[in-house]
Parts: C-alpha cells; structure tokens; sequence
C-alpha cells in the first residue's frame, strides 16, 4: 500500500521548495510532487503603468540569485515591444555579461551538489569545505571561477550584483579598451581552470554513476541507472543567450505557451503516513503532518505545446548540441559542459567587441503597445519575460521565470527512485525558487539572533 | 583581487517597503568619493552568494553590512551588532547558502558590523516599494554612522551632496524612482 512523505524544505538549493511523495512499500516513489512554497508576488501587476525602464529593475529583484538573466530578459522583452534593435557592441556587452553570470552559477552549484558526490575509488563523500587535500584545492579552483565570474560580471554590467549598465535601448556606457583586456586576461585564465574543473566534475559524475547505493542517513541507498529520467520535452531558446521576437528565427514562440492551475497538475489532501527523522537534515515531516500539494502550490504549471518540458543545460544541449545523455547524471553533466562554452562565447564577443563603438540606440521608439518576448536562457533555464509597452509605459508584463518550467517536470522524473535520493534529482536541475524575506529577530535578554535570510 | 580592505554591504529587498533600507543606504553612499580602500555595494538579496562567500580574508579586513533588524526598538532605530551576537549554528539556514555561516567563518578573521535599522514595515510576500517615513529619515543618520565607521569625514557636507546626486542622477533609473 502506497504511503506518503514528505521533505519540506528541500535543501541545498535557492529558495523555498518542498517534495511531498507517495511511495510503495520498497520507499520507490510512485507519485512524486515537487512545488513551491514561496508565495507569489505578482511582479505582474506591480509592472503596471511604471516606465520601461524601471519595470527591468524591478524584476531583477524578485531573485537573490539571477538578476542578470532577469534585468536582461526584462530589458529584452521591453526592446522586443517597442521595436528596439540594439547596436552591436551592446549586444556583444549583454553576451559577457551572460557569460560572467553562467561560470560564476555553475560553480557556485558545483558547491551546492558536490555533498551527493564521492571521492573516486572511495566511499568518502565530498565535503567541499573540508581543509584536506585533495577536495582543498578543488574548492579554491572553484572559488577563483566565481571571482573570475563576478569581476568580469561587475566590469561588463556596472555593479556586483544588480547590473546597472544595461538599459531599455542598449548599455549606458562602453567598456573601455582597459577594461576589455582586464576582462579577456581573466577570461583566458578561468578557461583554464575551467578545463580542470570540468574535468574533475565529470569524473565524479562518472564515478557516480557507476555506483549502485549511496548512503543517506546512515543507510545504504540504491542508485537507479535511470535516476532523474522523464518523458517530457525540453525547451531551449539560443545554445548560449538568448532570443526575442526581433529575431529573423525566433527561438521561442509566445502561441506555444499555455498555463494551468496548481490543482489541475498536483496531488490532493493527503497525511504523511512515513516518517524517518535520521534524513538528513532534521528529518522527514512526522506521521500525521497534513499535505495538501494542489493548495500549497505556489506556483502556475506552464506548458509548452500542451505538456511541461525541461529547461536548463541539458535542454539546450540536446535542442542546439544533438546531446543524447538523460536524467539527473545527464543535466550535471551537461552543466559542466557549458564551463567551457561560456567562456569561449566571452571570450569571442571580447574579440568582436570595440570599445568605440556605439552602445545606445538612438532614437529609442516609445512603444505601440504591441507584444514582446524574449527568452533568456538563464543558468537554470529559459527565463521568458513578456511585455507591452505603449508610449514608455508598461501595459502587459509577465515572467516565466526556469524552475516554474522545470518543477512539473522534475515531479515526474521523480517516479521509480528511492524517495531517499529525490533530493538529489530536484538537484540536478539546479532550482532557484525566488524566496520571501526573512527578517532578523533579536531577543535582547537572551541576546538570540536570528539572520535574515538574505536570498 | 574582487574585494577591497573594507567591503560596505547594503542587503534587502527594495520592493518590500522599509526592506530596501539596506540598499538605500548604499545608493546614499554611493554619491561619496571614498577611498579607493573601501567598496559600498548595493548587495540586494544577492549578498551570501556574490559577496560574503567570495570574501577573502587575505585581502578584506573589514566588512560593514547595513540591513533591518527588528530588536524589538523603534521604527527607524539604528544599532550595531557583532557577529559574536549571532550563535554558530542557532539560525543555520537549511535552504542554501545563508549570512549567518559565511559570517561566522569570517568573523575571526575579519572585522564585521552589522548596522541593523528597526523596520516599521516589511510586506513580504506582497511588494509595496519606497521606505516608511521613519525609516527613510534613519537613511543619512546611517550615511553619517558609516562614514564615521570608515574614518571618512564629510562634516556638513553630506545634505548639500545629496541634494546635487538629486540633480545629477537624471539620467538613471532606478527601481523605487518615481514612475
């Protein structure tokens, strides 16, 4: 008979998400749901009646994590609306920026992932953390990528976190011919270390694979060989940045997209009827915690041509790369792959780049009204902003933002693994669930703090 | 090197109300002409993965985070806290990476203040934008906090420079501007 659990929240990943799982008596997952939990905001009608120009912005504040593909498909979207074709050179800024935002996100997810992955040859699993050779040197090689990532982030996009160069129109400054090379010698070097890291990254991946159990709170845990496979599609707009509905070929199309309601795609009212508090961490939700995934949902289940799809890595690899590896193994594979293509388009946009050319359409048209798109592919995934703009205004504004792609079809690639490892394939799609705020709370007579949790 | 000696973080969300004070106060100190020593960053929500685990101790010394706090003070209340104050574990964040654990891993090694404001209002998971008045009053108290933080003195300096950034910044949107 079929019993329920639950792991809520998920970890090691963005924001707040939750798996809830009907699984038989062997704990194989029959039925699996993974959603949000993080209320939504509705950015949508916030947009409303603000300028063109400040609606990128705010948008870029939605996520801790991806206010490039963000401030860049909102910015995009707007130029998709009011007809804007940018000038080359900004182009070639808005490709670095991508880039520098990629490289710095993988690694940052090779941290976050690495903890699921054992040394070669060893049951040892990685902490990545740890001051021993050989995982000390690793996690230095990975640090120096995220700087190399973030400088270059900081010098093409104005500022460390929410770029303030790019612009409705283009960019609001050149780079410098300093600037470019500072850029391309640190672009040469993370290529480098790009090189070794990949190759670290995919012979752990291939060690994994070839595993047949992995531990999880003590207990040895079977490793399905299909672990993470699905059914569903994938959608993918551009191999590496992105397209809009000014381009000759466009990569996605606004007629394919339709939506549905949580409750439509999620399971009823349910009780969690199994429970195992050495999961780590803190254990599963106890016996007899109500669940309630078609109400808890915080999320609309987008579809692509009537069925969810995958976005991220593997989707562009197998849409624009004839990449034939599935499931989970086949997304961090496929991840670790994009180190080296991010780096090489930067690097080729660097070489196409003059810095005195021009960065600013001018004029900039104020907009009919009519709609445009245009799809990011953000680290995680196609991240589709769509907008109207009439006279400088915003009329319409929408974001399909990747994991809301991604967490219907994560939930079904869940079925026929241990309900042990579903955290492991929620992983693989490198999740960025756009968080609430928490505040800190400061207990003055036991001088208790609890941080904010700043996403 | 990504960081300076001194990094100046202005953490929050803009778009849940007296959230935003974080990076108000860092676009305030933006308008400064500081040392090239010292880096103010409007951090966002982006600060444990873009800034706090980048630090390196080698290089930075010292890191001022601006944020709210609700310590129990009034609206617009500014204290200073210690990491010492922030126990090692109590509040670990099981979601991702979060400020607590980079800041206990650097606290021995580098100089952390955290400057908390006591928010009035935080509308979080609804987004109102721009700060309560109270709030928005705490913003040059925390300038001038700051600055004297730094050794950077700018006297009487700092209403006249906020009234020319007014006039300059024009040409540049942002987030909570008027729309």
């Amino acid at each position: 008979m079929s019993k329920i659990v639950e792991i809520s929240p998920t970890t090691r990943h963005e924001g707040h998400s939750k798996l809830v799982l009907k699984v038989d008596d062997a704990g194989i997952i029959e039925r699996g749901d993974w959603l949000s939990i993080t209320p939504v905001r509705g950015v949508e009608k916030l947009a409303i009646n603000k300028t063109m120009d400040q609606v990128p912005k705010i948008a870029s504040r939605v996520c801790g994590i991806c206010p490039i593909a963000h401030t860049l498909a909102g910015i995009e979207s707007m130029e998709g609306s009011i007809r804007c074709e940018i000038p080359r050179d900004a182009k070639l800024l808005r490709v670095v920026l991508q880039c520098a935002n990629r490289l710095h996100s993988i690694a940052l997810h090779n941290i976050l992932i690495l903890p699921d992955f054992y040394i070669p040859g060893t049951d040892t699993k990685i902490n990545p953390f740890t001051p021993e050779e050989p995982v000390r040197s690793v996690a230095k090689r990975i640090q120096r990528l995220r700087e190399i990532g973030q400088t270059i982030g900081e010098i093409a996009g104005g500022e460390a976190v929410h770029p303030s160069n790019p612009r409705v129109g283009g960019m609001y400054k050149a780079c410098t011919p300093r600037a470019v090379t500072k850029m391309y010698d640190l672009a040469k070097e993370g290529l480098v270390l790009a090189h070794e890291q990949m190759d670290f990254m995919l012979a752990v991946i291939s060690n994994m694979r070839k595993r047949d159990w992995t531990e999880v709170g003590g207990k040895q845990i079977p490793l399905p060989k299909t672990l993470g496979y699905h059914n569903q599609g994938v959608m993918a707009a551009h191999p590496i940045y992105a397209s809009s509905n000014l381009d000759e070929n466009p990569g996605w199309d606004p007629e394919r997209w339709t939506d549905v309601r949580p409750w439509d795609w999620y399971m009823g009212e349910g009780e969690v009827s199994l429970a195992d508090p050495s999961y780590p961490i803190g254990g599963t939700s106890p016996v007899g915690t109500k669940v309630n995934p078609q109400m808890e949902a915080c999320t609309g289940v987008p579809l692509y041509d009537g069925a969810p799809v995958e976005v991220g890595p593997r989707a562009r690899l197998v849409k624009f790369k004839n990449f034939d590896e599935k499931g989970t193994w086949g997304q961090h594979i496929a991840r670790q792959l994009e180190y080296t293509d991010s780096l090489y388009a930067m690097i080729n946009a660097l070489d196409e780049y003059n810095p005195s050319g021009k960065v600013l359409a001018d004029p900039i048209p104020q907009g009919d009204g009519s709609l445009g798109w245009a799809a990011n592919e953000a680290p995680r995934g196609c991240d589709v902003h769509l907008a109207k703009v009439k006279d400088g205004r915003v009329l319409y504004y929408e974001m399909l933002v990747p994991t809301t792609w991604n967490f219907p079809t994560c939930s079904r690639a869940l079925t026929g693994a241990p309900w042990q490892v579903a955290e492991m394939v929620v992983r693989g799609y490198d999740p960025c669930v756009s968080c609430a705020t928490h505040m800190i709370v400061i207990d003055e007579d036991q001088r208790v703090v609890a941080q904010k949790l700043i996403q | 090197m990504l960081f300076p000696e001194t990094v100046v973080a202005g953490c929050g969300n803009p778009l849940f109300a007296d959230d935003g004070f974080g990076p108000a106060v860092a676009e305030e100190l933006a308008r400064f002409e500081l040392p090239d020593t010292i880096k103010v960053m409007d951090a966002g929500l982006g600060g444990p993965h873009f800034i706090f685990t980048l630090i390196d101790p080698e290089q930075t010394k010292r890191l001022i985070i601006i944020d709210i706090a609700d310590f129990g003070g009034d609206p617009g209340e500014i204290r200073d806290f210690r990491v010492e104050d922030l126990p090692a574990g109590s509040y670990r964040d099981i979601h991702s990476w979060d400020l607590t654990e980079p800041l206990q891993r650097l606290k021995d090694t580098i100089d952390i203040t955290v400057i908390g404001c006591q928010p009035e209002r935080v509308t979080a998971p609804d987004f109102e934008m721009g700060l309560t008045e109270k709030v928005h009053n705490a913003v040059p108290r925390t300038v001038r906090h700051v600055l004297e933080l730094l050794g950077v003195d700018y006297g009487m300096a700092i209403e006249n420079l906020r009234n020319e950034g007014r006039q300059q910044e024009t040409d540049r949107e942002t987030c909570i501007g008027e729309g």
